[in-house]
């Protein structure tokens, strides 16, 4: 009896006390909760490769440049303005004036200087104290930064590149206290010191990172007190806590559940096409893949609307090639490969093979910016088997996937890019040069065209915009014609907020400007 | 007594080290390392080249992992490749998390396992046992990640008793009520599969030792029934429900990987598994140290236990 006891008590005194309790406790006044898809890795944007800690740390530090609202638009940030010299390899900025850390200590040429050289120069004393996975990318072809007086800076390069700027306004080329660094070591990842409109607060490990508002931001400071990031993994817990309102904001929405959100009273769902690309690429070093007929019967082949309407559920908006529709460096002329089997069948016939062909599908079971990467090869795997080309997919975890990406063996492969930028520089040329061929770069198709080579290398020696724009649209017919790569879509982001969040806009860079958000 | 646990103690030194090998390689046979898998897809070379050499990467294996033993030799689990914090640290604070959620789910699942175990063996094919037959086939072949979305959706969603994750609220929270507000669901769902477990071997061991001859006698001369069936009969049947339940505490420690996903509690597990996918050798190993040790300690304690409830078992 005593046991039986014991055991109704055990389980229903905490019972008792939840639910004497109720659920959910609402936050405090002026406090954002946003639910992200995993835990940051860490905040100083150097030292990651990953949407989500970037979203949280570039609240922190902020780089010279920076995208206007909704679009990749180069604007001026710690920058007023800048020249650059006329053989394009001088590139001098005019710092703002009376900027501050959020230690205290100025913001000044020898802080940019800093925070560059410390990912470049070996020698420099902060080289050590952090790893720096894209520096080569980014920076490699830095000369020299010079800090010319206080408030002004010049990056010396070794060979011009017109996308420069674009490089200035990227989460790496973030501006970070000097002093702060040098104090905190290698610990300096897990709690930056920056310029930025929050300030980092705490980090309960695997529950939330705090920022709080840093009253003396240059721009004015965020209307709201304080964002909580909470790492949420699963789906449903993420929409879960949405609707019983304990999260403001969302991202990371999967197609499956738009529906049900665009439905729902309790919230407001925000879209924005990303600056992304997701694609099948072709081998074209390969038999019967080196066969431009081919590789264009496999574009005509594979059914991109039924792609977006019935896996991405509307999360995507078809490709037309890797340059993002409606930014200036794409060709409004350019049009989609339509979906036409017969018109693949006739191209496979002209190419030798009327029967068809056999050939190995690589898919990511996830990753970064993938999507719904195996339901949508499975799609692509049954359009080419109505054209006669039998495809053996073969899906790996996504470690093991980018190891075989580098061995040149791929056929097909499923993968994306985020450019963060409309630059076109910045997605055709590592993409498709063939200066760029794996494994010394990410050109995985084995792609090469000479005069397409020349026009890219061009476009990089000029520095106006419209002489740019030409060269890229000449480019991009030549890309189109050749089809290296399977175009399928570009990333429609989902965001999901609560009514309380006022004038939140999402980034096609993929950043997550909360700043910008005022609570009801 | 004291001789037989310093034994067992020191058997735990080459029992880890044999953990710390085979993780170690089986983190190096899978394809894609650390610098890879941060970089990702579209790195250049020069950039991967050169993480390689800053990790260490560029080293033996043999090398690798003398380096890492040797610092472990000194108390420093080294620090995380990705999150550039001390593994130790940090494994220990989510090793926290993840001690609430398994005793919770043990607790619940061997005082559970065993009522619900008892109520069916004296009960035997009556409406009562058979429920409870169904109850746990059911329990016992739900995925735990479905069974905890069906509950968050049931209990947080449409009711809106409990919260649907985390271990305390961000505001607000942070007392025992809290906690275990935040702990029933997660608490629940990974009990679900032990309960049915252990109550199916209660069940069957009970129904035994009930048939045996003491018990006759026990009843024979006058007992109550409660008396029989909880104290000679149930101390008795113990021996086989410890050993189970002792295989169910490693059963959950490495269930809960599963269960901290779902419901976000910051436990260990979902630690471990960033860090396998991360290919981060120092916090897998960390993690798995840690787990493995709390098993082995398991285990002691319910040999420890087979002493105590039988007398005729000797310590060797």
């Amino acid at each position: 009896m005593k046991i039986g006891r014991l055991v109704s008590l055990a389980f229903l005194l905490p019972l008792a006390l939840v639910l004497g309790g109720g659920a959910a406790t609402a936050q405090p006044a002026g406090t954002l909760v946003v639910g992200v898809v995993a835990e940051p890795v860490n905040l100083d944007p150097a030292q990651v490769t990953d949407f989500n800690s970037n979203r949280v740390g570039r609240r922190i530090v902020e780089p010279l440049l920076t995208f206007a609202e909704e679009s990749t638009q180069l604007v001026p940030n710690l920058a007023e303005s800048w020249t650059i010299s006329p053989d394009g390899l001088q590139y001098t900025f005019k710092l703002r004036k009376g900027v501050k850390f959020h230690d205290g200590t100025p913001f000044n040429a020898a802080a940019v200087k800093f925070s560059i050289e410390r990912q470049i120069n070996p020698e420099h004393p902060a080289s050590k104290i952090g790893k720096y996975p894209f520096a080569n990318y980014f920076f490699g072809n830095v000369k020299a930064i010079e800090a010319m007086d206080e408030g002004t800076v010049r990056f010396v390069l070794k060979e011009p590149r017109a996308s420069f700027l674009v490089v200035m306004a990227a989460a790496a080329a973030s501006m970070v206290s000097p002093a702060a660094m040098m104090k905190a070591g290698v610990d300096f990842a897990s709690a930056p010191v920056g310029t930025g409109p929050f300030r980092y607060t705490s980090w309960t490990k695997g529950q939330a990172v705090v920022l709080e508002k840093f009253p003396d931001y240059w721009k004015g400071a965020p209307k709201i007190e304080r964002v909580v990031y909470r790492p949420i993994v699963e789906d449903q817990a993420r929409l879960t806590e949405l609707l019983t309102g304990t999260l403001d904001l969302i991202v990371g929405v999967p197609a499956d559940f738009v529906a049900q959100l665009e439905s729902s009273p309790k919230v407001n769902l925000l879209k924005q096409v990303g600056a992304h690309v997701w694609y099948l690429g072709i081998n074209n070093t390969k038999k019967p893949l080196d066969d431009k007929r081919v590789r264009q019967a496999l574009n005509y082949a594979v059914n991109k609307e039924a792609i977006v309407r019935d896996v991405l559920k509307g999360t995507g908006a078809i490709s037309r090639g890797p340059v993002l529709p409606g930014t200036w460096g794409a060709d409004p002329s350019l049009a989609a490969y339509p979906y036409d089997p017969a018109r693949a069948k006739k191209l496979l016939a002209d190419a030798g093979y009327p029967n068809g062909f056999s050939t190995t599908m690589w898919v990511p079971e996830s990753g970064s910016g993938m999507q719904s990467p195996v339901a949508m090869a499975i799609v692509m795997q049954s359009n080419l088997r109505a054209v006669g080309v039998n495809v053996t997919l073969q899906t790996m975890e996504w470690g093991a996937y980018i190891a075989k990406l580098r061995t040149r063996e791929q056929e097909l492969f499923a993968l994306s890019w985020a450019a963060g930028s409309e630059d076109p520089d910045m997605v055709m040329y590592p993409l498709f040069h063939s200066s760029q061929w794996s494994p010394n770069g990410p050109n995985r198709a084995l792609y090469k065209n000479e005069k397409f080579d020349a026009l890219l290398t061009e476009a990089r020696q000029v520095t106006d915009q419209a002489k740019r724009a030409a060269l890229y649209r000449e480019a991009q017919k030549i890309l189109v014609e050749d089809a290296p790569w399977v175009f399928v879509d570009h990333e429609i982001q989902i965001a999901a907020t609560s009514k309380r969040v006022q004038g939140f806009k999402l980034h096609p860079s993929f950043d997550l400007r909360v700043e910008t958000i005022s609570l009801r | 007594m004291g001789r037989f646990l310093a034994r067992r103690l020191l058997h735990l030194g080459p029992v880890l080290l044999g953990v710390s090998v085979i993780v170690f390689l089986v983190l190096h046979l899978a394809p894609g390392d650390p610098a890879e898998v941060m970089l990702g897809a579209n790195a250049n070379k020069e950039d991967l080249d050169r993480l390689r050499v800053q990790l260490g990467l560029d080293q033996p294996l043999h090398v690798q992992y003398l380096t890492w033993i040797g610092h472990v030799a000194r108390g420093d689990l080294g620090r995380s490749i990705w999150m550039k914090r001390p593994v130790l640290g940090e494994v220990l604070e989510r090793f926290k998390a993840t001690l609430v959620l398994t005793g919770t789910a043990l607790f619940l699942s061997t005082l559970g396992g065993i009522t619900l175990g008892i109520v069916s063996a004296t009960r035997a094919n009556s409406l009562l046992d058979r429920c409870s037959a169904v109850a746990s086939l059911f329990g016992a072949s739900m995925p735990v990640f479905w069974l905890g979305i069906v509950l968050m959706v049931i209990f947080s969603l449409w009711l809106g008793w409990l919260p649907a994750s985390g271990m305390y609220a961000p505001y607000g929270g942070g007392g025992l009520r809290d906690l275990l507000a935040h702990l029933v669901l997660p608490a629940v769902t990974l009990a679900a599969a032990s309960i049915t477990i252990i109550a199916r071997l209660t069940r069957a061991t009970m129904l035994e030792t009930l048939g045996q001859d003491y018990v006759r006698t026990a009843r024979a001369k006058g007992l109550g029934e409660r008396m029989v069936v909880w104290r000679h009969a149930l101390k008795n049947a113990l021996i086989p429900i410890v050993t189970v339940v002792g295989v169910q505490a490693g059963y959950l420690l490495g269930g809960a990987v599963l269960t901290e996903t779902v419901f976000a509690w910051p436990g260990v597990g979902t630690l471990v598994v960033q860090g396998i996918l991360a290919r981060d050798v120092p916090l897998v190993q960390g993690g798995v140290l840690v787990i493995a040790l709390s098993f082995v300690l398991v285990n002691l304690a319910v040999d420890t236990l087979y002493a105590w409830l039988d007398p005729r078992i000797k310590f060797q």
